[in-house]
């Protein structure tokens, strides 16, 4: 079953994009590259306070400067944005945004957050839309404000909700979520030492370079919404909810994006001013988000607390392990606040607790992997201290205690041993770490460190329409969009292979939901598995066709779909991963430097290699950057954030950038098509954990705060 | 006119025209002040001032508005929309295009500083359908992933390539510090100006 993996004759083998050409061209257009006849610019207004009351506003100047043709507040604009806040944070539920009691419109009152969207303007020209803005006058009666999850949990801490500070789950009950494995005060009575630390880690910006935008253009009753999104059908369905519209009165359209990252499996509030604007005004609006806007009025990967407590064996075997844990959620639940990783370990005694909590902060929502990298970064710290404290190389620790299949719990396949070995031999582990952390002599120190992963694979339905015309011509129809992974070309590959032509035989028709079937949309690593699958039983009911009649001839074509709902027959379907690093640490600035970095994965067949080698290289330089850099710093004193771009965030540019191996070790489990797993979000999981294991092997420091700033490891080593 | 041994000196250049260059007429209305009507006058027919270009060999005379930036000039109203606006603030590179061969961003140099220059954009670089090596260089490299940064990074690339035509991964990376990619594919950029130096055969 988990023999190298039969080679295919276009899977497997290193192809170009199939819109490669129009990405290097300019040809490419996305959202704001469009332009409608009589479009309108759109600007918003935003809070400059963190928590206020709007107790005025006046828009009649700005209403009369001539060009402007429509001014929208919350007095006039009252429209529940349904994915923007749910209870319990679970998305893709009809039945809980339904029964969501707190619900967040697209201009709130009171604001809660500073950049918490206030008004919006539509003018012929998008200077004119600015310049109304400057005109509004807004009265705010300001409130008080709390910004760190455990300080709003306070007896005496500002309301942010009615509620109370806690957010409610999917029940509308305010209590933390837990989860509780086996008997975790048992597990703690059979340790023979327990070892305890808590961790911070900061708020991640997806920061994707496209500044949000949405173009919304009305013909009648029907609304049409260019606009970037990874779920043209997710974002249909929330358009049409919110709207009170049915799904066929709504069609939205996104060939090219400029990221995502996560969080874009929705409608976004841009979509409904846009579109509401668009209704007032009988005009197609165009709404541009500036890169403030967009990284106050997005959404990032949430901030979490995290206090670890773990029973251990003097033989090294973890018995117990127990987390408390908070997440800032900022005012609204747009997702669910999760802190994973020690599900990683076979320990049978596990407890959980995770309080999500409203805070004045901008809104936390999905980035790539979304409860996983500063989860793990927690969880392998402390382990990785457990195994230095006891004396074991952190590599022998893991393997000891890492999670493996059962008869309870069996897996399709299970390659993580593999994935560490061949990390253990490229990255040459004994040579680059220290035995005694930082054991350099002088104040450049060197040092390597390591972490593992599994990651859900699991298969899913989607759906898929295959055509075939008679000069044997294939056209695939998925409703995927392109964030930058490939998708496009993912599915052309996968249809190819499964129809047996070459890819210059398939084209792939996605983007549009008045032109594709639905598809689950892409997050959660899903596209190729699920959607990929979808295509391959469409093709193969196409091949029953052509099989009973022959190819088409004249003007016939052959029409063939499929919505598969496949299973992996009770067994855990999981990618896998281990990465090493070896980093220098300059201790008289404080700064890091990676010097190797290499990162193996197992994730199934891979259908290009070349895009499947740049989803870990990128993910990993991101991971990288939540561990050095990425912060979205707010001064306590008046509420304001201070990090709202790419420098201040210090994101990573070339010159940080170091070369990142990866290794694939092929698998098919005989699941998802043609074996393929997980990629895109698995590469980000690793680098926190194992850059911070680097940084203590090195100094013999442990940091436990990301991101690990100059200021911190100074502070740390002084 | 370069000193083409130093790659360094491809950074982006200073988004502040020289003095001379500066518009006189740039009027920026004072809201909430006394003159409130000049003001709202002042947005409703803002200065403009006629300049000549010429935008990837094609000559333009423009009435252009003072407070217009060069890339909402290409977007707007040449209608060469493949420069993107990723910060609109000189951080990120996505709108750099290459003035008198130079790359700049465009966000941030007023589209009237732009007068009696040479401007190339990502639109400008395949000649009579053929990709220029280095977009060749791009796609074998698979350095687009979003592809949203790829016309800022091709256009300083090319100013590279064009004083230093077989950089090593060290002078790419020093040349295209100033634009920023958040896919983060900055290992296949690399890969590609390096080889499309080698494509050329050293030739500019």
């Amino acid at each position: 079953m988990s023999a190298a993996v039969q080679p295919l004759t276009t899977i497997g083998h290193v192809t170009p994009r199939v819109d490669a050409i129009a990405r290097v061209t300019g040809q490419a257009k996305y959202t704001n590259d469009l332009k409608l006849p009589g479009m309108l610019y759109a600007r918003v207004l935003r809070s400059p306070h963190p928590h206020a009351r709007i107790r005025r506003i006046d828009t009649s100047a700005a209403t009369r400067l001539p060009g402007v043709r429509a001014v929208i507040t919350h007095e006039t604009a009252h429209v529940v944005w349904g994915a923007g806040a749910v209870a319990g944070g679970r998305q893709y539920s009809d039945a809980i945004k339904e029964r969501t009691r707190q619900r967040r419109y697209i201009f709130n009152n009171p604001v809660r957050c500073v950049g918490d969207a206030v008004a919006a303007v539509a003018a012929t020209d998008r200077h004119l839309a600015e310049q109304a803005l400057a005109l509004i006058r807004v009265d705010y009666e300001l409130l008080p404000f709390v910004l760190e999850p455990e300080a709003a949990l306070a007896v005496d801490a500002p309301l942010i909700w009615p509620e109370g500070n806690l957010c409610p789950d999917v029940d509308n009950n305010c209590a933390p979520v837990v989860s509780d494995h086996g008997d975790i005060a048992a597990g703690f009575a059979a340790a023979d030492q327990v070892f305890a630390q808590r961790y911070d880690t900061g708020f991640v910006h997806n920061a994707q370079l496209e500044p949000r935008c949405a173009l919304a253009h009305w013909q009648g009753e029907t609304l049409t919404l260019y606009t970037p999104s990874q779920g043209i059908a997710n974002c249909r369905h929330d358009m049409a909810r919110d709207l009170g519209l049915e799904d066929h009165q709504v069609r939205v359209v996104c060939h090219y994006m400029g990221g995502g990252f996560g969080n874009k499996n929705q409608n976004q509030d841009a979509d409904l001013i846009a579109a509401t604007l668009a209704r007032h005004t009988n005009a197609p609006v165009m709404l541009e988000y500036t890169r403030r806007d967009d990284w106050l009025g997005m959404h990032g990967r949430w901030p979490t607390v995290q206090q670890y407590t773990v029973g251990v064996t003097n033989e090294g075997t973890v018995t117990a392990i127990q987390l408390i844990g908070y997440s800032g959620m900022g005012p609204y639940r747009k997702n669910a606040g999760g802190i994973s990783g020690l599900e990683l370990y076979a320990c049978p005694n596990r407890y959980r607790s995770i309080t999500p909590v409203y805070t004045n902060r901008t809104t936390s929502g999905n980035f790539r992997a979304p409860s996983e990298p500063h989860g793990v970064y927690g969880i392998q710290s402390i382990m990785d201290d457990i195994a230095s404290k006891l004396g074991m190389d952190p590599v022998a620790f893991t393997v000891k205690n890492m999670l493996r299949p059962t008869e309870e719990q069996p897996f399709t396949n299970y390659s993580l041993d593999a994935c560490i070995q061949l990390g253990v031999d490229t990255f040459d582990w004994q040579a680059r770490r220290k035995v005694i952390p930082g054991s350099d002599a002088g104040p450049i120190k060197r040092g390597a460190g390591f972490s593992f992963m599994m990651f859900r694979a699991g298969v899913g339905t989607s759906s898929a329409i295959v055509h075939v015309d008679a000069r044997q011509r294939y056209t695939v129809f998925v409703g995927v969009t392109d964030v930058g992974p490939g998708a496009k070309t993912t599915m052309g590959m996968i249809a190819a292979e499964a129809l047996g032509v070459p890819l210059s035989h398939v084209d792939v028709v996605s983007g549009d939901t008045d032109r594709c079937p639905y598809s689950v949309g892409e997050s959660g690593s899903r596209t190729t598995i699920m959607t990929g699958m979808a295509v391959v039983e469409a093709v193969q009911n196409l091949q029953h066709q052509i099989a009973a009649h022959g190819m088409p001839t004249g003007n016939d074509v052959f029409v063939a779909s499929a919505t598969p709902a496949p299973t992996t027959d009770g067994k855990a379907r999981q990618c896998f991963g281990a990465h090493f690093v070896e980093v220098e640490v300059d201790t008289r600035l404080g700064t890091t430097r990676i010097t190797k970095y290499v990162a193996i994965h197992e994730s199934g067949r891979i259908i290009n290699p070349q895009t499947a080698r740049d989803q870990i290289r990128g993910a990993v330089l991101q991971g990288i950057g939540q561990a050095l850099h990425e912060d979205l710093l707010y001064d306590p004193a008046s509420g304001q954030a201070l990090t709202t771009g790419y420098y201040r965030a210090r994101h990573l540019t070339h010159l940080d950038v170091p070369t990142i191996e990866v290794h694939f070790l092929e698998v098919d489990d005989g699941y998802g098509p043609f074996g393929a797993k997980t990629i895109g979000e698995s590469g980000i999981i690793l680098a926190p954990a194992a850059v911070a294991n680097a940084v203590c092997n090195a100094t013999g420091i442990r940091m436990t705060s990301l991101p690990m700033t100059r200021d911190k490891l100074l502070g740390a080593m002084a | 006119m370069h000193d083409t041994s130093d790659a360094s000196s491809f950074r982006h250049q200073g988004t502040h025209p020289p003095a001379d260059q500066r518009s006189p007429s740039a009027t920026v209305p004072a809201l909430g002040s006394a003159s409130a009507d000049a003001a709202t006058a002042a947005m409703i027919a803002p200065a403009r001032t006629a300049i000549r270009l010429t935008v990837n060999g094609v000559r333009h005379r423009i009435d252009v508005e003072d407070r217009w930036t060069l890339v909402e000039l290409l977007r707007d109203h040449l209608d060469l929309t493949g420069t993107k606006i990723g910060c609109d603030r000189s951080e990120c590179g996505a709108c750099t295009v290459l003035l008198n061969g130079q790359p700049v961003y465009a966000c941030s140099h007023l589209a009237v500083w732009a007068d009696g220059a040479d401007v190339q954009t990502v639109e400008g670089l395949a000649r009579d359908g053929q990709l220029s090596p280095l977009q060749q260089a791009f796609i074998d490299h698979n350095a687009p992933q979003c592809g949203f940064c790829t016309p800022g990074q091709l256009m300083t690339a090319t100013a590279l390539l064009n004083t230093v035509p077989r950089p090593d991964a060290e002078q790419v990376k020093q040349a295209l510090v100033g634009n920023l990619c958040r896919c983060s594919n900055y290992n296949a950029i690399v890969e590609a100006v390096v080889a499309a130096g080698a494509y050329q055969g050293g030739a500019a």
